[in-house]
């Protein structure tokens, strides 16, 4: 939009020389490569920004919350843990001595009643099936499908029932 | 009356980030129809393709991007593949997917919320030793223990 502004500015601008300058189509060079790379933008928006003490954007603390903007949180609250996840399972599996199934036995020792073992196992599927599910509506989204408001909020829904049923079926039926 | 090129890519949603649009590099097209004659057209032509890729020839963040789309696909159909066919060749892949989804999800955290060149430059050489890190400990785990496939399986049959 701002840059169709810009446009027509120029062009009513070019114009209104037009009568007095006979060369002035040729002076009105109508494309032009900017002076800046994208990089030095993004540098100079966040260096004016922080000078200036701005709080940054979505700023959790002051943006009205919303379903969308909760969903997008957990998304990447979820793709974060279970990246630490792994990566922390993966540390564990290269410096801790005994082998896997040595130390799910020790787990096991100290499980008490079948609740919290079922309660673990949704707290382990339920990130991975939120992650997903949501993950599958971002590659949605990513094919141009989706945007408008009542559908987003429509998939959003069905992500958030379909991960808790996912969760709770993976716990008790397999 | 003046027409504007390019109009569609500045107004289009969603697909390609607009950032990484070349078009949006070089300022936009106008041409009155009535300054237009042949010399002129031709230079006018001349211009405006070079000055669209004037800004930035590299195509590299937009194929980061679609590698990324890939390999989310990827990951979502070795799910039931592992399910059904677990062993050696799906470990390995899993491994594999999962370092590197992980790696470039959380690249895009740190490119979301780390400013300022040499913060960047740390930010990223850590989370590519912690990638590292992780790539080795699964590939580990997968040759002198059980695997990723029997490793889940064992897990859930408490």
């Amino acid at each position: 939009m701002a840059l169709l502004l810009r446009s027509l500015v120029r062009q009513s601008v070019c114009l209104s020389r037009a009568p007095s300058l006979q060369l002035s189509p040729l002076l009105c060079r109508h494309v032009a490569p900017m002076g800046t790379t994208a990089k030095e933008e993004m540098n100079k928006f966040w260096a004016k920004n922080a000078k200036l003490n701005r709080p940054m954007s979505p700023h959790l603390t002051i943006y009205r919350w919303s379903v969308p903007m909760m969903m997008s949180v957990t998304h990447r609250g979820t793709g974060v843990a279970l990246s630490g996840a792994i990566s922390a399972f993966a540390l564990a599996a290269l410096v801790l001595p005994g082998n896997y199934p040595h130390y799910l036995d020790l787990i096991h020792s100290l499980w008490v009643g079948p609740a919290l073992i079922a309660l673990a196992k949704i707290g382990i599927a339920f990130p991975v099936s939120y992650h997903t599910l949501n993950g599958v509506r971002h590659l949605w989204w990513d094919i141009g499908k989706g945007f408008k408001i009542p559908e987003v909020y429509r998939t959003g829904y069905t992500v958030i029932g379909l991960s808790v049923l996912t969760s709770v079926a993976v716990a008790f039926l397999l | 009356m003046a027409s504007i090129v390019r109009l569609s890519s500045v107004c289009r949603r969603g697909v390609k980030p607009l950032f990484y649009q070349t078009t949006l590099l070089a300022r936009p097209l106008v041409v009155p129809h009535k300054h237009q004659e042949q010399p002129y057209q031709l230079t006018a032509k001349i211009h405006a393709s070079q000055a669209l890729y004037a800004g930035s020839g590299s195509k590299a963040a937009s194929m980061h991007w679609t590698a990324e789309r890939i390999l989310s696909v990827a990951l979502l159909a070795m799910g039931p593949v592992a399910y059904f066919s677990p062993g050696p060749v799906m470990d390995y892949s899993l491994a594999a997917a999962l370092t590197l989804h992980g790696h470039w999800g959380i690249g895009q955290v740190l490119t979301d919320y780390v400013h300022g060149e040499p913060k960047i430059k740390l930010a990223n050489a850590g989370l590519f030793l912690l990638s590292t890190v992780t790539f080795a400990g699964l590939c580990y785990f997968n040759y002198h223990d059980v695997g990723i496939c029997k490793a889940v399986a064992l897990l859930w049959s408490k």
